[in-house]
């Protein structure tokens, strides 16, 4: 209010007058900042620790990764899928080649099957780690990162052993895998499942019972089940708010359906059950890699697939279920060798619009625990 | 000349000795101490923490990291410093000189020994809880001095912080002051007065009247990491946090003066409960496992533990990569193994051992409590500011209050019970 | 709050147990950190590192310059330069450019190499100080790009 302003009243010169700074401050969290993840910048609207708004600026790793898939061939396209969601490629690749096969109207081998759903479980347990320790970094256990990325070493190593690379994987291709397990895959996997249950029951040692954690993370963040669903919020952001939603469970692809696994929800939709739900899925992913590997099934991990792929005239949307949310592959083909049009529904992008929601009214230093909470990867949100 | 060696066979400190070649003596030495102290700190938190997150600290700086806290601290002396444009120069100059003079001057009075401080002031405890609380001034000083909104910000925090959990770390000093009185019947502010105490009622205070002294302890400790502002207790420094702390505008040596003064401030707040529970420069049970032979195995393990340091030195060099270039490493680790294990048999000798005794089982508690301080910032997350403020005031404060109210209780329970038999 | 909640509470269990967890991880068999240089990854067969062609026993180049590679690669960086042999009217590869730098090793040449000539490599310590270095011809593709071995 400026200093000639006419009050209404007497309640409102006194409310003023109380307010040591009433006028808004706008605060920038750049694109560097050591706790967003990635190059995110945030604008905050701040009422002394209030936030009254929040706005995001994304784009700053934007690659044009859709303009570029219109002049390469389908099965060229697929190393740049690994470039979205970087913390779990092999998920992204999977999305990828079963949006094309099904345009192709293939049919994938069972073993194919079975190792894609067991590389990609074990990319969503690497993913989970990632979030697992930024997140609780941001909030100032320093720790646990270092012990989940020790864990997501060995994940890593399997990967790297399985299609040569750790990171931007290209692990399968349009029709199957390329590559058979190989010798010792079975045993390492095992281990790794092995290992890996005591290792999330540490971390509930570390984090879960903590009484400065619960402190920090209860009632921050709070997003209703209805408003997850009006914003379009997949993922484990959805299912912390009580949605039991599952695109595993709900439209099973690629053999989910044989595996028996249940889906973790939470029921107060703040940042502690989103904690809970993502701890929860790691254990579950480690039952579905057991019960795929366990039951491994013989056969050829390629369909037959044309040398040159031209998919019939027409469009397809197919979604998996990624470790951030929904991701989806709208893929437009007009006959030739190269998509006409492919488009990505990236989770991040969307659970993103949720930062506001959640941020407005809490405290500043919330944002960052936010922010952290919703697991966003700016390959994706900016592709 | 005959005052500065009559000195030696006296057995008070040089302050009340009035002798001031030795308190100058003393002073250097303990400056020393400190800034060695310091130094060490850098190197121990970031080895213990690196273990502690299944990894290696520094090692290529030296044989294991040795000299890495050299290397920063010539970093940072080569640096540019910087002043931001619109900064109140003489503030921003005086508030890291500020922080450290404080932190430095509360060693006037931590005693390592009997005759081991460089005086004994009457009120000891009160004169370092006092000089400790100006340090929070020069933390002001520094935010304001910034001429800018977030630093000033982040100082009037951390300064809020600060104050508020002095209250707490009082509360419990009060309790451990009123314990000095249980035998003489007069209590006593003076540091070395109060191990002298703790002596005379062969008990460390954290366990007498037990369990309030342990919680006495306990509630100082956790006030202590908040008042030196670290983990969980370090929002106003903290890297991911949006409002940036009071040390922004700060680099290069001005901002090894904090960090000097920080780590200063640590061990000057672990010397004063290692002096007020846990028995000061007092050797483990003095008076239960007294005598001569007690005695003597006791005099011998700060010679044993350099020799084992040493020990640990050569191991570690023989497990050194035996590569070329980290030749030199390694001849200088077994160099720092020799000079480890040269201390320690100086220490088995029969003139030294006495003397350092006291000033080894005071320091070893006071790296207890590094200890402790470094294993909590690895552990714990960060508390907010709201958090941290009500932990400060509705939980610290009422149970020090209520640990000094059962201390004063126990204290004078025979009056008490014959007051209420009568 | 029932009393045993209260007692833990009050001893603050939770952060000991936290503390516990901290303690026990200094156990020096539990320390993954690897020393490089001295100590080096073990790289498994699969790696896609640094391209290489193959040359057979008597030290001739396998590629019979077919171009399937350069068709494959999605970033176009491969350049083959051949001339048909008179005689055996096959193809000889006369030049190889790969231009490394814009590679993401992705390995789609590798697989539509027909005659498994051209390999990546499980070579991972691919730094050079140049920009220039990063183009690789037929010569570095087929003996190695010259390398300082660094043991510290």
């Amino acid at each position: 209010m400026s200093d000639n302003q006419f009050y209404e009243s007497f309640e409102e010169l006194q409310l003023t007058r109380n307010d040591l700074d009433s006028k808004e401050l706008v605060l920038n969290m750049g694109p560097q900042h050591p706790s967003t993840h990635g190059v995110l910048r945030v604008i905050l609207k701040l009422d002394g620790e209030k936030v009254n708004g929040l706005e995001c600026v994304i784009g700053y790793l934007h690659r044009g990764i859709e303009k570029v898939a219109e002049s390469r061939t389908w099965a060229q396209f697929a190393p740049f899928v690994d470039r979205l969601d970087y913390t779990a490629a092999v998920a992204n690749n999977f999305g990828y080649c079963l949006a094309v096969e099904k345009l192709l109207g293939l049919e994938i081998p069972k073993r194919a099957q079975y190792l894609r759903v067991i590389l990609t479980e074990l990319a969503r347990i690497a993913s989970h780690q990632v979030w697992l320790g930024t997140h609780v970094l941001d909030i100032g256990a320093v720790t646990p990162l270092f012990y989940a990325f020790r864990d997501r070493e060995t994940i890593l190593n399997v990967f790297e052993k399985y299609c040569g690379a750790r990171l931007t994987t290209h692990s399968f291709r349009i029709g199957g895998c390329r590559w058979d397990a190989y010798e010792g895959f079975s045993r390492e996997v095992l281990g790794i499942c092995d290992d890996l249950g005591p290792r999330i029951h540490e971390y509930a040692n570390l984090i879960t019972g903590n009484r400065i954690w619960l402190q920090r993370t209860k009632n921050v963040g709070y997003i209703s089940a209805a408003d997850c669903l009006s914003y379009g919020i997949t993922g484990p952001v959805l299912r912390a708010s009580g949605v039991g939603l599952d695109l595993r469970k709900a439209q099973p692809y690629s053999s989910y359906e044989d595996f028996e696994f249940d889906i973790p929800t939470g029921a107060n939709c703040d940042t502690f059950d989103r904690y809970m739900v993502r701890i929860e899925e790691m254990r579950q992913s480690i039952r579905i890699i057991r019960q795929a590997v366990e039951g491994l099934p013989e056969g050829p991990i390629i369909a037959r697939v044309p040398k040159v792929i031209k998919p019939p005239v027409g469009e397809v949307y197919v979604s998996t279920e990624a470790p951030k949310g929904e991701l989806g592959y709208f893929l437009v083909s007009d006959g030739t060798a190269q998509p006409y049009r492919m488009r990505v529904r990236p989770p991040s992008f969307i659970n993103l619009q949720a930062l506001e929601k959640m941020a407005k009214g809490g405290l500043v230093a919330d944002v960052v625990a936010i922010i952290g909470t919703l697991d966003i990867v700016l390959g994706e949100v900016d592709r | 000349m005959k005052s500065i060696l009559g000195y030696l066979h006296s057995n008070v400190t040089p302050g009340e000795a009035g002798n001031l070649f030795w308190v100058a003596v003393y002073v250097v030495l303990v400056f020393a101490g400190v800034s060695i102290g310091v130094i060490f700190m850098n190197w121990f938190e970031r080895k213990v923490m690196a273990h502690m997150q299944v990894r290696i600290g520094p090692m290529r700086v030296g044989p294991h990291g040795l000299l890495q806290p050299i290397a920063d601290a010539l970093k940072l002396i080569i640096k540019e410093d910087l002043m931001p444009a619109n900064a109140d120069k003489v503030v921003f100059w005086f508030a890291p000189v500020c922080v450290v003079m404080t932190a430095f001057c509360t060693f006037i009075v931590v005693p390592f020994g009997r005759t081991h401080a460089i005086t004994d002031m009457n009120i000891g405890v009160l004169f370092m809880l006092g000089v400790s609380s100006l340090g929070v001034l020069g933390v002001i000083m520094a935010g304001w001095a910034s001429n800018s909104h977030y630093p000033l910000m982040g100082s009037l925090r951390s300064g809020a912080q600060m104050v508020s959990y002095e209250v707490a770390m009082c509360m419990s000093v009060v309790s451990a002051v009123m314990m000095t009185s249980m035998a003489t019947g007069t209590g006593t502010l003076s540091m070395i007065g109060i191990v002298q105490a703790q002596m005379q009622q062969r008990t460390w205070f954290a366990f007498s009247f037990f369990p309030v002294g342990l919680v006495a302890l306990s509630v100082f400790s956790i006030a202590m990491v908040a008042e030196t502002n670290r983990a969980p207790f370090d929002l106003p420094e903290a890297e991911s946090e949006l409002v940036a702390g009071f040390l922004t505008e700060y680099s290069g040596f001005r901002w090894s003066l904090f960090f000097l003064a920080e780590y200063t401030g640590m061990m000057a707040v672990s010397s004063i409960a290692t002096t007020l529970w846990l028995g000061g420069w007092l050797r483990p049970f003095p008076n239960l496992l007294g005598g001569r032979n007690w005695d003597l195995a006791f005099s011998l393990v700060p010679g044993l533990t350099f020799l084992a340091l040493a020990a640990f030195c050569f191991f570690f060099y023989r497990r050194m990569p035996q590569i070329r270039s980290m030749r030199a490493s390694a001849i200088g680790l077994a160099a720092f193994g020799c000079v480890l294990g040269l201390l320690g048999i100086i220490m088995l000798l029969p003139g030294v051992r006495e003397r350092v005794q006291d000033i080894y089982w005071f320091i070893s508690k006071v790296g207890f409590f590094m200890y402790l301080y470094v294993w909590g910032r690895t552990t714990f997350p960060r508390y907010r500011f709201d958090q941290l403020m009500t932990i400060g005031w509705k939980v610290l404060f009422p149970i020090s209050l209520a640990v000094v109210i059962l201390t004063a209780l126990i204290g004078v329970r025979q009056e008490l019970f014959a007051l209420v038999w009568r | 709050m029932t009393v045993i909640e209260l007692v833990k509470k009050f001893f603050m269990v939770d952060l000991f147990k936290g503390l516990w967890v901290t303690f026990r991880h200094q156990n020096p068999a539990d320390l993954v950190t690897e020393q490089y240089p001295m100590e080096r990854p073990v790289i498994s067969d699969r790696f896609r590192g640094q391209p290489r062609l193959i040359k057979d026993a008597a030290g001739r180049t396998i590629c019979t310059a077919c171009g399937a590679c350069a068709l494959a690669c999605p970033e176009k960086l491969i350049k083959i330069g051949s001339l048909r042999d008179p005689e055996t009217k096959k193809k000889v590869l006369t030049s190889f450019d790969f231009d490394m730098s814009r590679c993401m090793f992705c390995g789609l040449c590798e697989e539509a190499c027909p005659t498994s000539s051209l390999k990546l490599s499980p070579e991972y310590e691919l730094a050079l100080y140049t920009r220039e270095g990063m183009q690789l011809d037929r010569d570095k593709l087929e003996n190695g790009i010259p390398r300082k071995e660094y043991e510290k």
